[in-house]
């Protein structure tokens, strides 16, 4: 690094500080401290801090714009031949990244401002969303293997505290546990990946480990069976993170957290887990195998996450799943090595998602209900929920000429030569989530009110204002994507293509009217069709399975050891005991003795102890 | 916990649900007088705002209440304030129940009528309402409701103040006694205010219009009083804190009417916890005890430690009071009556009431004091 | 000055003046008498930290004065990169012991005194230069440690005290076996650590007398099977005495180990350092999964500790330096976890009365809760379960960067384990924290949503000590070079001491 740096450059490390700062001035509210005011200091500092974050990301872009990338990286802890550093990565990606990392949890933290106006404890959600917001912002940035991984735990654990906000609610309960383990699971498959890559290439830095990884394979120190298994731990984080089948299970518990970390969590948390694995993907190059599991599960996730989305009746599950499904079409692109394109994708996604949860938020907040069954005829009394609604939705799909169409539409132009029948998976999806939203629409603001939905008014300004900012910022998304990727630019397909996407889109948007629309907990009376609304509900009985088998096997794991420790290993010991039993009774007596006993003991143990060895020690020398 | 049978029994006989008791009187007057306090706040803020932040797309001062003085914008940035978001929480657990006179006339012809010249008036001169009005038709209608009852509720805690406020004067002067003088009070301001008409009127650009004018008829006791009881005191609104939203575990009933979420059902014991919006109400509470009651909490349980669940406990048994008050008030016939006839509707009135207040939390009713 | 000398000797001497001090003062002022004379001990510690010198591998200040010659006992004393780390936190942790020491009625005078005798034996074992010294104070600390527990234990405390007599004893005997063992075999009766060489033995010899070390000290650790004692007498010893033991006392023997068995018989280890490997993750797998099963919290972070402490053993057989390394931040961040997480579970036993998962439930409740203590309880586990930001993860980290070179197979399981460490440590928080403050059964789920609990509240005071350890495990895990300045140059030079493996 050198000192000729601007100084906001050199202050890199500052950025996913000010989320960590936020906890710490929350603290004092967040804790109990303050007892006789209110907690709301703690959000305006935090919005405070998010706003420098957000600032301070924008200037150092102009500078990156002006001056190139740059890499920034600073000692930690080095001792032996081990280098742990901490390193950024000053890239346009990166800082685009950051920026729609701050921006977002600026927007989130002003609408949370409303949606949590008459939550006490205010502060600890302040505090834990600048913990995710630090975590997130250092892990975009992290030019290193290790900080990733590390910010990644980080973002795992506040997830569960997230999740875990109303800690005295009978289901977050379990869902923050089980949210947490399942995200752990994949933490944990990475670590050995970091591990193993830390002890066979030395450094951490991605760009160093992408020069070792060439050199490795070409000189074949790193053996095929190595490549992959190691892929395979390296992608297991990421899959976590962006919630992919079969680790999909987390975001569904997530939804009972509250709906401000929600936004988050289903825009930029997914996002940072695909950035890391557009980071790590040059080293699992050498691997097919991994290749091939990355199009596997990118493709179950995409098709089948847009499949049980349509089978919920809960507002926010129904778009949580339609995340896996998205995140899996990101996972498909980068395994086919199409990185600006996962990022474009990431980009409209991140975005528009954001909205779209803020839009559900409105409705919950509004109605207290998230059930679609009893959410009915909104749409004329909420102007600014339904208008959110609407254009997220229109990003979503690649229907009307917003964000994903464009994405879409360069996806499918370039991987319909080589690989069709994952450019058909995108108009698959494309389709099912058009009928997912347009199911959801019908049901939540179209209609005659419900008995829930007859008062409705819309929701208060601070819920209304970053509403309605980021609705216009996603009509402006194809603006931001065509400033992104100015050559050849965003309508680079052909004319085909535009039509089977808007095709596939209209067709979902029509099958979507066309449904029926749930009544209240009602399931089918067609026997079949039934079984497979069941099974969607459940999505795939995914829990059930996992209960029947992991779950089962550690806790029927545990019961055995618990038992062999008890009755053997304890057995054995206890029979052995016995034999001693006097002694034992002896020495349970003297502790009821006076002072002295204690002390004679401790003197006589130590005389015998010592004749004993001068004892040994004459017997040597003679 | 007393039987359905045992509260009908007591609501017939004119005995209170709460037992008589030195620290029960302690705790009922001490609670209400800052509850009044608080109410008195609260009732100024909610017709402030319904009258002059009316349609305002950015309230951004509405809880200063027309004061922009550098101190007291200061005071509400550290949050050195009452939480008028717990004001604003019952206006809409009131508004979304939706039942009783004020909600029905909500719906009528005269309102729509009403709702259309205001505005009329204020397209003329708002772009953004003027844009928005003719796509989302309902959306202003709503507005003007919400705040229809957001005035009717400060109107109606206006009252609750000054009673409350009485309550604890007279029993400084020794008036009030005991929990039967408390419940009589109560029940006799209650009686006394039941006629009084609730009416909103609002200027829009300098001309006055009626939102609920006086010949719509509206009164205290009938058309806000017992809605306000059926959707504060008895169905309420489920606390993300306790209950899970998720539409598949199904915790939350389709139906309105059987919520059981309301100040005589909840839980004291998570107060302050996460996801419990009466909270604040605890906390604005605290900041405003009676400081004979404020000793008396410091010498049990935890002391300061604990006080806000507390004044929850001590204000749910209040509440109890003044249900019971509000029950006595609107028994159909003299509870001394001694025609058959008459005594079959008190004793169904009571019944009614006695079968939905057997699960609320009575379990508090009996016990004296709190250790 | 000779401040290994002070350094063993203010405790004990501490631990006289207490026993003899006349009349009979009241048990608060010998709670502060043992405070003085441990923040004595730690700025002493302190001093000796700035004076040692992190470049060299060696042993430093060393004092050497012979006592009985004709038996090869010398008082020699010296410290290393390897012992400074466990000096500091012996002093660092007896003073939490101390202080949260405060409601003794029974025998303060003998319980204080005790308290400040195994401070000092244990610092005397981990500065001990000669083997019979070591051996010495190794014993030292048995007694007053049976004493705590027997004494001060909870109702099946005969039985635990006794079976950690036991134990304990045994180790003793196959340690000392060992060391004179050693003496016969080589023909020599000097028992100095430096001139000492097992290599020059005939490696069937080496690999008994290593069996016999490593038993010993496995006893002591402890690993699988010979961990029995351990969760008994956790759950009978109160909660300063288990802060002591899991923090201080079971570093007896990873120090053990690392400095005789290691040391000693480099080429022993390296022949048995597979099976070493294999122990070690078996341990490992065995605490967690047992830990799984508990319901009771203490015994829960006990089995904990048999998992977490078989890292050590997994590091120790790798010997590579950066393994080594990890040892010793395993070690102290070990004895710093699990003091922490000792500590709170007492605050739980404290105020509820009980410590079973089934019965508790709603802790954080703000009000009527232990809010606090559940915060901290959180930091605690997920320290331990090696979240990054605290000291588990760097200490995890360097075991299994420094091990995977040499055994994979054995770090892979290992780490799977501490994958199960989150999952019975949040089964602990979630259980016990989350929900509805209540500490019934949930049988009856009506009765039960109104139960009015009331506990007494925690004064600030009471969680001071686990909000010190709290910030150590953080900064620890943030600015890990604190530690690895001092050890790493030993480490290194142990490592290399035995090359090969690595």
């Amino acid at each position: 690094m050198s000192d000729s740096l601007p100084l906001p450059i050199q202050l890199v490390w500052l950025i996913p500080l000010y989320g960590f700062s936020g906890m710490v001035l929350s603290l004092p509210w967040a804790s109990g401290w303050i007892k006789r005011n209110g907690p709301r200091p703690a959000a305006y500092l935090n919005l405070l801090v998010t706003l420098l974050a957000v600032l301070h990301g924008s200037w150092i872009m102009r500078l990156v714009q002006q001056g190139g990338p740059q890499h920034i990286s600073f000692p930690w802890f080095e001792v032996a031949d081990l280098q742990l550093r901490i390193g950024f990565d000053l890239s346009l990606t990166n800082l685009a990244a950051v920026e729609l990392v701050t921006f977002l949890s600026l927007v989130a933290q002003v609408f949370a401002l409303g949606y949590l106006d008459k939550e006490w404890s205010l502060a600890r959600f302040y505090a834990l969303v600048g913990f995710f917001e630090g975590a997130l912002a250092g892990v975009v940035l992290s030019s290193n293997l290790l900080m990733s991984y590390f910010l990644l735990e980080m973002l795992t654990l506040s997830t569960y505290l997230l999740v875990g906000f109303w800690y005295a609610q009978p289901l977050v309960v379990t869902a923050a546990r089980d949210a947490f383990l399942t995200k752990r699971v994949g933490d944990l498959l990475l670590l050995m990946g970091v591990v193993a890559l830390s002890a066979w290439a030395g450094s951490m830095e991605f760009s160093d480990l992408y020069r070792w990884s060439a050199e490795a394979h070409a000189d074949g120190r790193l053996s095929s069976l190595g490549a992959t298994l190691l892929g395979l731990g390296l992608i297991a984080g990421p899959m976590g993170k962006c919630a992919q089948f079969p680790m999909h299970l987390w975001l569904d518990e997530a939804m009972e957290g509250p709906n401000p970390a929600s936004i988050l969590r289903n825009s930029v948390v997914v996002t940072a887990g695909a950035l890391v694995l557009l980071k790590v993907m040059p080293l699992l190059r050498f691997s097919p195998v991994v290749n091939t599991v990355l199009l596997v599960v990118g493709a179950i996730s995409a098709v089948a996450g847009g499949l049980v989305a349509l089978a919920q009746v809960d507002l926010k599950r129904a778009f949580s799943y339609s995340t896996t499904s998205y995140l899996g079409l990101v996972f498909i692109a980068i395994a086919l090595e199409r990185p600006s394109l996962a990022l474009l994708l990431l980009l409209a996604h991140g975005l528009a998602k954001a909205l779209l949860f803020m839009s559900v938020g409105s409705v919950i907040a509004t109605t207290n209900c998230q059930d679609l069954t009893e959410l009915s005829g909104l749409g004329s009394r909420m102007p600014a929920t339904t208008t959110a609604y609407l254009v997220a939705a229109a990003g979503l799909v690649g229907l009307l000429p917003l964000g994903c169409f464009w994405s879409f539409g360069l996806l499918v132009q370039s991987l319909a030569p080589v690989s069709p029948l994952f450019a058909a998976v995108f108009l698959i999806t494309n389709l099912l989530t058009a009928v997912n939203l347009t199911r959801v629409f019908r049901s939540i603001f179209l209609g005659a009110p419900h008995p829930k939905t007859r008062r409705a008014p819309e929701v208060n300004w601070l819920m209304a204002l970053p509403m309605v900012s980021l609705t216009v910022l996603v009509l402006l998304t194809p603006l931001l994507m065509q400033r992104i990727d100015p050559v050849p630019g965003i309508a680079d397909f052909s004319w085909i293509v535009g039509l089977l996407l808007v095709g596939s889109g209209a067709t979902g948007v029509v099958i979507g009217t066309m449904l029926p629309l749930d009544q209240f907990w009602s399931r089918s009376r067609l026997k079949p069709l039934r079984a497979i609304q069941d099974l969607l509900a459940a999505d795939f009985y995914t829990e059930r399975i996992y209960r029947a088998t992991i779950v089962a096997f550690v806790a029927g794991l545990a019961r055995a050891t618990d038992w062999f420790d008890q009755i053997v290993v304890n057995g054995v010991v206890n029979g052995l005991g016995r034999l001693s039993i006097d002694s034992a009774e002896n020495l349970k007596l003297s502790v009821s003795g006076q002072l002295q006993t204690y002390v004679l003991t401790v003197i006589a143990a130590i005389v015998l102890l010592l004749s004993g060895l001068s004892w040994l020690g004459q017997a040597g020398i003679s | 916990m007393p039987t359905a049978e045992e509260l009908e029994r007591r609501l017939l006989a004119g005995e209170t649900l709460l037992a008589e008791g030195a620290n029960h009187l302690l705790e009922v007057v001490g609670v209400l007088e800052s509850y009044g306090e608080v109410l008195d706040a609260y009732s100024i803020n909610l017709i402030y705002q319904a009258e002059q932040q009316f349609l305002n797309p950015f309230p951004v001062f509405k809880f200063l209440d027309g004061d922009l003085s550098p101190a007291k914008i200061w005071r509400h940035l550290i949050h050195d304030r009452l939480n008028f978001e717990y004001a604003e929480y019952c206006q809409k657990a009131m508004f979304w129940h939706g039942t009783g006179g004020l909600d029905a006339y909500l719906d009528s012809d005269t309102f729509s009528a009403s709702c259309e010249a205001i505005i009329a008036r204020k397209r003329a001169r708002d772009p953004l309402l003027a844009l928005l009005d003719p796509i989302f038709r309902d959306f202003l209608p709503e507005l003007i409701r919400s705040a229809a009852t957001t005035h009717a509720l400060g109107q109606f805690w206006r009252v609750m103040s000054d009673l409350f406020i009485d309550l604890a004067n007279a029993e400084r002067s020794g008036e009030v006694q005991s929990i039967v003088d408390v419940v009589e009070f109560i029940k006799v301001g209650l009686v006394n205010a039941a006629g009084n008409p609730i009416t909103y009127g609002v200027m829009v650009a300098g001309e006055h219009y009626w939102v609920l004018p006086p010949d719509a008829g509206l009164t205290f006791l009938a058309d806000v009083a017992v809605p306000y009881v059926e959707a504060v005191f008895l169905r309420g609104m489920p606390f993300l804190g306790t209950v899970s939203f998720n539409a598949q575990a199904q915790q939350i009933s389709p139906d309105q009417a059987r919520f059981t979420y309301g100040a005589l059902f909840a839980d004291p014991l998570p107060s302050m916890g996460a996801g419990i919006p009466p909270s604040l109400l605890m906390q604005d509470m605290f900041r405003h005890l009676p400081e004979p009651l404020h000793a008396w909490y410091r010498d049990c349980g935890r002391g300061e430690g604990d006080v806000r669940v507390k004044i929850c406990s001590s204000f749910q048994k209040s509440m109890f009071c003044v249900t019971n008050a509000a029950i006595a008030g609107t028994m159909p016939y003299s509870l001394t009556t001694q025609a058959p006839d008459e005594q079959r509707a008190n004793k169904a009135y009571a019944a009614a009431w006695a079968s939905r207040l057997v699960t609320a939390r009575t379990d508090c009713l009996g016990a004296q004091g709190l250790d | 000055m000779p401040l290994l000398t002070l350094l063993v000797m203010v405790p004990i001497v501490g631990s006289f003046v207490l026993l003899l001090w006349p009349g009979s003062p009241p048990p608060l002022r010998m709670r502060n008498v043992t405070i003085v004379v441990l923040v004595f001990q730690l700025i002493l510690s302190l001093v000796m930290a700035g004076l040692f010198d992190p470049a060299m591998p060696g042993m430093q200040l060393q004092e050497l004065h012979n006592w009985v010659p004709n038996i090869g006992l010398n008082y020699s004393l010296g410290v290393d990169g390897l012992s400074l780390p466990l000096v500091l936190i012996n002093a660092a942790l007896t003073l939490v012991s101390a202080v949260i020491t405060r409601d003794i009625d029974k025998r303060p005078r003998i319980y204080f005194a005790m308290l400040l005798l195994i401070s000092g034996a244990v610092n005397g074992a981990f500065l001990a230069q000669n083997l019979l010294l070591f051996f010495l104070f190794y014993e030292l600390e048995l007694i007053p440690l049976w004493l705590l527990i027997s004494v001060w234990g909870g109702s099946e405390r005969a039985y635990a005290a006794t079976k950690f007599l036991i134990f304990t004893a045994v180790s003793g005997v196959l340690i000392l076996g060992a060391f004179l063992g050693l003496a016969l075999l080589t023909g020599s009766v000097d028992f100095s650590l430096t001139p000492l060489d097992g290599e020059r033995l005939a490696m069937g010899s080496q690999l008994v007398l290593l069996v016999a070390l490593l038993i010993g000290f496995g006893i002591k650790i402890p690993l699988v099977p010979f961990h029995t004692w351990l969760p008994d007498a956790h759950t009978q010893a109160s909660t300063p005495v288990s802060v002591l033991l899991a923090g201080v006392l079971l570093k007896l023997g990873t120090y053990g180990l690392l400095r005789f068995g290691l040391g000693l018989f480099p080429d022993a280890w390296a022949l048995i350092a597979p099976w070493l490997a294999i122990w070690a993750a078996i341990s490992v797998v065995y605490g967690s999964l047992a830990a799984i099963a508990q319901r009771d919290m203490k015994r829960m972070v006990a089995y904990s500790s048999v998992g977490h402490m078989g890292y050590i053993l997994l590091a120790a057989a790798a010997a590579t330096p950066v393994s080594m390394l990890g040892a010793v931040f395993q070690m102290v961040s070990h004895g710093l976890i699990s003091a922490l997480l000792f500590l709170l579970v007492g605050t739980v036993y404290r105020k509820t009365g009980t410590r079973d998962l089934d019965v508790l439930r709603g802790l954080l409740n703000p009000e009527r809760g232990l809010p606090l203590t559940g915060s901290l309880m959180i930091v605690g586990v997920m320290a331990s379960a090696g979240m990054p930001g605290m000291a588990g993860f760097i200490s995890e980290f360097l075991v299994f960067r420094g091990s995977i070179v040499a055994f994979p197979v054995a770090t892979l399981i290992s780490m799977v384990a501490s994958g199960l460490t989150a999952v019975y440590f949040l089964l602990l928080v979630n259980r016990a924290f989350f929900g509805r403050l209540a500490i019934t059964p949930p049988s009856d789920p009506v009765a039960d949503a109104r139960l009015d609990i009331r506990l007494a509240a925690v004064a600030p005071r009471e969680t001071f000590p686990a909000l010190a350890l709290s910030v150590a495990v953080v900064v620890l895990g943030l600015v890990p070079v604190v530690l690895g300045h001092f050890s790493e140059a030993t480490t290194t030079a142990l490592a290399s001491g035995l090359g090969g493996v690595g």
